[in-house]
């Protein structure tokens, strides 16, 4: 897979705010690879992170979806430039 | 100050608090505390249904004729997996319901007890929120702040699932001060107002699309305003049937799949489109490549992540509809459309409804329109006899249609009536179905019954699960695989219920038959016989153009 976007959520630290996340993002199947979840550095809450292949109006629509999921606190998407990053936390970090 | 209570009397006066007044539900083993504290509360009414489906209808047909949240309940297992259909409907149609359903005991979860269900799993999907309540303490809020996402912004559906020991756990409560929180504020209104009423001005052929969301926000007053100020004709989506009467000049009709040609003509020739509350779902829009080729958009939606979701948009304009449309009435200039709205009138075509027989459908709406004076709500289930109401009925006054638009749920009308009825106690409510629809949750006669719920039931029997057919013949060789469906005798049905039932085969005893369930006290059941092999017209073929309009039988064409 080709990335064209690096996709990093900031959300709840719980199970059902990150099943919510990961639901929108599973119901609209683009493919997406590296996930990965971890401490965002603030209290309470998880930085998910994931790359994925779409174009903009797709990445966009997907950002819309996840800014509604209850439990999400902020979404950024950006597209990638690098090949050479390995984790999608690097392209927008 | 606070007392001490259970977890099912917290629930209980929360609903109090939040101002619910009438429950839809089902009891069952893991929900028992809670039926056992409903007793104390007389300010609840519980409607008992015959299956949990019709209560998660029920409390959505409540939410939408009353503008509150609507509240169903069931046990685990079977109990939250039967509401799964009616929060779909509702999360389709941001309807705003709350469904609490019990869990077994926090020691079983997870061990694959009786009756136990990953409710909170299965309804992620397809509510705005869910919570599995963990602690008794934190109950009251997760009550509050969920009737409060159900119904601030967007609407729609959530759940709590309480397990049965945190309804038994006794805990201190201290009640919510005063009434029930008002709705969070809207968004404040985005920029764009003053691009889009540079558009209208500019446009020789504009349009005023209107979608569920001017229901929503009770914005009638102002989009007439908007349409007689600027001249605009004004087109109804299947959910916003009603929200502009459909006898006011500037009213064309239904756009989309089965909009008239007319409709559907001036959306392909309009230079302009002014969508409000509405998402251009694809029954709107047919092939989204060739829709409205000439039109720029200008989309007024609640929701940020619809503008621009399915067609381009030239302005979009985030906020309430009907907060900004008053924005657009105070910033566009009075102008009039006469030549285009001439232009339209030359697009109408003779109906081509080709019913046999004189008891149509068409005469049948009629009927109830006259006999009601148009007073009445309709709720309407899935299928043929839902696309003639929508273009037959002449809705006058704001938000009496009601059906499933996003989900298509056959089964919807009967249950979802008995909520409309509660919310509208005063008002003669018609559910009309086909009989492949109505006899999915015919069983909800006995809670009209039971409860004396004075709904009047249309039954449009043709012998098949008639769009399935209809798609059959235009689409798959006339091969009709499995769409015959018998029914019963419906007038033995209602008498063994206990209630008026009719069979009309004529169009000599419709009048008659009509005013007489009107007059009749209580629920009422008419059974119409129509033609068996009557199509709904026109038709836009599925992935079609608006602008390739089947307006008669075809010949047969390969399967798709």
């Amino acid at each position: 897979m080709q990335a064209s976007h690096a996709v990093s959520v900031l959300l709840d630290d719980d199970l059902l705010a990150f099943n919510r996340a990961i639901g929108v993002v599973r119901r609209r199947n683009l493919p997406v690879q590296g996930i990965t979840v971890g401490p965002s550095g603030q209290a309470g809450v998880l930085r998910l992170a994931f790359f994925m292949q779409a174009d903009d109006a797709n990445a966009m629509r997907l950002l819309r979806q996840l800014e509604k999921a209850h439990g999400v606190h902020s979404v950024t998407v950006t597209p990638v430039s690098s090949p050479s990053l390995t984790h999608p936390s690097e392209a927008v970090l | 100050m606070s007392e001490v209570l259970t977890g099912a009397q917290i629930l209980c006066r929360e609903l109090v608090a939040a101002g619910v007044d009438v429950i839809f539900g089902y009891p069952g083993g893991a929900i028992m505390p809670f039926y056992h504290a409903l007793p104390e509360y007389p300010g609840l009414r519980h409607v008992l249904v015959r299956h949990e489906q019709a209560a998660a209808h029920a409390a959505d047909g409540y939410a939408r004729a009353s503008g509150r949240v609507g509240v169903c309940v069931a046990t685990s297992g079977p109990g939250a997996t039967n509401l799964v259909t009616g929060l779909a409907t509702a999360h389709m149609d941001s309807s705003p319901v709350l469904a609490i359903t019990g869990q077994v005991g926090r020691p079983m979860i997870g061990r694959d007890a009786f009756q136990e269900t990953d409710v909170i799993g299965l309804t992620l999907p397809i509510t705005k929120y869910n919570h599995l309540v963990q602690d008794i303490s934190e109950l009251a809020a997760i009550v509050r702040e969920a009737v409060a996402i159900a119904r601030d912004g967007r609407p729609g559906p959530v759940l709590i699932d309480v397990p049965k020991d945190v309804q038994n756990q006794k805990a201190a409560y201290t009640p919510p001060e005063g009434k029930a929180a008002a709705p969070a504020p809207v968004p404040p209104l985005a920029q764009g107002v003053d691009e889009a009423a540079r558009l209208i001005a500019e446009a020789e052929r504009p349009l005023l699309m209107i979608g569920h969301g001017v229901i929503l926000s009770g914005a009638y007053a102002e989009v007439r305003a908007l349409a007689e100020k600027t001249g605009i004709p004004v087109i109804t989506t299947l959910l916003g049937i009603s929200a502009f009467p459909e006898s006011h000049p500037l009213h064309l009709g239904m756009p989309g799949m089965h909009g008239e040609v007319h409709v559907n003509r001036a959306i392909q020739h309009a230079d302009l489109i002014v969508g409000i509350g509405l998402r251009f779902d694809d029954r709107v829009t047919g092939n989204l490549a060739a829709f409205a080729p000439r039109a720029k958009i200008v989309h007024v939606e609640l929701d940020r992540a619809e503008v621009g979701k399915n067609v381009p948009v030239a302005v979009g304009i985030v906020g309430d509809a009907r907060q900004i449309t008053q924005r657009l009435v105070e910033a566009v200039r009075p102008r009039t459309c006469e030549a285009w709205v001439a232009e339209i009138r030359g697009f109408v075509r003779p109906r081509a409804e080709a019913f046999s027989g004189d008891l149509s459908p068409e005469a049948i709406l009629a009927s109830i329109y006259e006999a009601t004076g148009g007073s009445c709500t309709i709720v309407t289930d899935v299928g043929q006899h839902q696309m003639w109401v929508a273009k037959h009925y002449p809705y006058q006054r704001p938000n009496t249609h009601i059906t499933s638009g996003g989900l298509g749920t056959m089964g919807f009308a009967v249950p979802a009536a008995m909520g409309v009825h509660l919310a509208r106690p005063g008002e003669l409510v018609w559910a009309i179905s086909g009989d492949g629809g109505f006899q999915m949750n015919m069983a909800e006669i006995a809670t009209m019954v039971q409860e004396g719920l004075s709904v009047k039931m249309a039954i449009f029997n043709n012998g098949y699960l008639g769009m399935v057919r209809q798609w059959q013949q235009f689409f798959h060789e006339k091969r009709y695989s499995c769409t015959p469906i018998w029914s019963p005798d419906y007038v033995k049905l209602a008498e063994a219920y206990g209630i008026a039932g009719w069979r009309v085969e004529n169009r000599g005893q419709l009048d008659d038959v009509v005013r007489r369930a009107n007059a009749t006290p209580g629920p009422a059941l008419v059974e119409f016989v129509i033609a068996q092999e009557a199509n709904v017209y026109p038709m836009i073929p599925p992935g079609g153009s608006l602008s390739e309009p089947i307006e008669a039988q075809p010949a047969a064409t390969p399967a798709r």
